[in-house]
């Protein structure tokens, strides 16, 4: 299935496995099982963006607080994960809506940017507490979707083999249930009309009787959810879990957002898959281009992309008529 | 009987006061029009009687018989006060029945609220053409309907009009005039209109007040004020 080795190319600079077939669709699917990581905290992010306008910093962190009580509870415990996860991501989305009420709404009343700090001091706070109460050392995570190293689809016989994990797999699941969840939720309900229309203008909101600080709270709760839940798939896909579980996806998933122009929830999700393919294909084209420095790739793109387009790939150039 | 009531009305923006004590009542079933130069208060003093934040205000403001001093906002339009702000303020990414949909989300009553939405769409049959279109998209007489619309929506008891008139066409305000007057006199909804068109607002209002300043200036029956010197001169322009 060597298709691509067969053109005459000799690009100095680029890495000759790249012109196996297998091994690209390999790249891909690394690519896109980080990337649907990658979407959903990109969704966090756009979540809390769209009404409040700013950014939380922490919400990595918040994830992994949540993954780590995962693991406590069933790894130490010994209480089954499907108790477990379900039951970290409603504690999550209780302390973000908390957090929200508590710590950002007085701080966001007086402007500026008050807010930026709060999360970033959140940021950090969560990551040493994670440590102290956790340790340093990385620990084996719960495994939602099996995880054998024989829990594949083959799909191309190799060597190199092309295949696809059962949790690869989930994680795309998970992303498609959590889409169209989110999406029921602020199309068809009562709630996410109330949550939309606080996005869209904030005083009128008010004026229709839309309680705004409400709107605000949930937003914090889903995104804290939804942030947890992306640690706790992540933790499995890397099958390793620290307390820096998520601070390079939190970029990441900045990233995303940013491509998906932060205020769209298909947008977080191409932009996850962007970010997602470019971490996983560039370092692997160019192989001088180390896999540390994919981040650095990915962020390039993205400030490329956001020279074209600031409004990122699908954000709308905004309709104001006065 | 009182509907509204408003003693010594003070507001500021942070460090800056702008309304400086303001008096003024509205009986139930009156149109009353606030009349003032650009400046003057008049959004002011509508922002303040719905509690909007970022505004801090003091003195009494009586509504129904029960202050609404310190309430959310919130809890003022589930009193019965809505307000069409200055500007429209509809929610563009939102088609036009969302905005609609928007405007009645304080009641339960599903069926009598899409009633309510249809009877709105065949007094503005152009609303109902771009049911699915985003309010972003509507010229400003159509995003004026909407504004309008989306706030009787709420079966209000106090209806207040800041500026209706902005920037529309006479046959569009003459339009919009009508239906105020209508609901007025149909469906009993008090109104408070600020208005720059003075003599079309004097025309439907019952009472009249002129703020300057911050403060009320002058106050009678439209049609006084409508003859008074100062008034023609400074608002009418004749
Ligand atoms: N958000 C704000 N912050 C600070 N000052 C404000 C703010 N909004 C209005 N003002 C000031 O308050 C005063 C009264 O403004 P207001 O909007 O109530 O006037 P108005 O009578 O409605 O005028 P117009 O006819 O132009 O709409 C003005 O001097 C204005 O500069
Ligand atoms: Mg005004």
């Amino acid at each position: 299935m060597n298709l691509l080795q067969t053109l005459p190319w000799a690009v100095p600079g680029v890495n000759d496995a790249f012109f196996d077939l297998s091994y690209v669709l390999q790249l891909v699917t690394t690519g896109l099982a980080n990337g649907a990581v990658y979407a959903l905290m990109a969704l966090s992010v756009v979540i809390v963006y769209r009404t409040t306008g700013h950014m939380n910093f922490a919400q990595g962190e918040m994830g992994t607080i949540g993954c780590l009580l995962v693991f406590s509870i069933s790894v130490e415990r010994g209480v089954p994960y499907w108790i477990s996860i379900p039951a970290a991501i409603a504690l999550s989305m209780v302390v973000g809506a908390v957090l929200q009420r508590t710590l950002v709404q007085p701080v966001e009343r007086r402007g500026g940017m008050g807010v930026v700090l709060v999360t970033l001091g959140l940021f950090l706070i969560i990551n040493a507490v994670d440590a102290v109460i956790w340790g340093a050392d990385p620990v084996t995570p719960v495994t939602p979707f099996p995880s054998e190293a024989g829990d594949r689809f083959i799909i191309l016989d190799g060597p190199p083999q092309f295949a696809i994990r059962y949790s690869t797999i989930g994680i795309w699941i998970t992303l498609a249930v959590v889409v169209g969840l989110l999406w029921l939720l602020l199309q068809r309900t009562r709630l996410g009309l109330g949550y939309r229309a606080v996005a869209a203008n904030p005083e009128s909101a008010l004026l229709v009787g839309i309680p705004k600080d409400r709107m605000l709270m949930l937003g914090w709760a889903l995104a804290a959810g939804i942030g947890t839940l992306a640690a706790v798939l992540f933790s499995q896909k890397t099958g390793s879990l620290d307390f820096n579980l998520m601070a390079a996806v939190i970029l990441y998933g900045l990233a995303a957002a940013a491509l998906g122009g932060f205020d769209s929830i298909p947008g977080a999700v191409v932009g996850g898959a962007v970010v997602g393919l470019v971490e996983s294909l560039v370092p692997a084209f160019f192989s001088f281009i180390g896999s540390e420095l994919s981040l650095v790739m990915a962020l390039v793109v993205i400030v490329a992309v956001l020279l074209v387009r600031p409004q990122g790939i699908f954000g709308k150039a905004k309709v104001v008529r006065v | 009987m009182t509907l509204l009531t408003v003693e010594g009305l003070e507001a500021s923006y942070g460090p800056v006061r702008v309304l400086h004590g303001i008096d003024l009542t509205v009986e139930r079933g009156e149109v009353v029009v606030l009349l003032g130069a650009n400046g003057a208060g008049k959004t002011t003093t509508l922002r303040a009687l719905c509690q909007l934040p970022g505004l801090s205000t003091s003195g009494r403001v009586d509504f129904d018989g029960r202050s609404l001093v310190g309430c959310r906002t919130e809890e003022v339009v589930r009193r019965g006060i809505a307000h069409v702000p200055q500007g429209r303020g509809t929610f563009p990414e939102l088609s036009v029945e969302e905005n609609l949909d928007a405007g009645a989300y304080l009641r339960r009553d599903r069926r009598e609220v899409r009633q309510d939405i249809e009877r709105w769409y065949d007094t503005f049959p152009r609303l109902a053409d771009r049911r699915h279109q985003s309010a972003g998209t509507l010229s400003g007489g159509e995003q004026q309907m909407l504004a309008v619309a989306r706030a009787c929506l709420s079966r209000p008891q106090l209806l207040l009009l800041d500026e209706p008139s902005l920037g529309l066409a006479p046959l569009v305000i003459q339009h919009l005039f009508e239906i105020f007057a209508e609901l007025n006199r149909s469906d009993g909804t008090t109104i408070l209109v600020v208005e720059q068109n003075a003599t079309l607002a004097l025309s439907i209002a019952t009472r009249a007040y002129v703020i300057e300043s911050g403060q009320i200036v002058l106050t009678g029956p439209a049609a006084e004020l409508h003859h008074d010197d100062g008034v023609r001169r400074a608002y009418l322009g004749f």
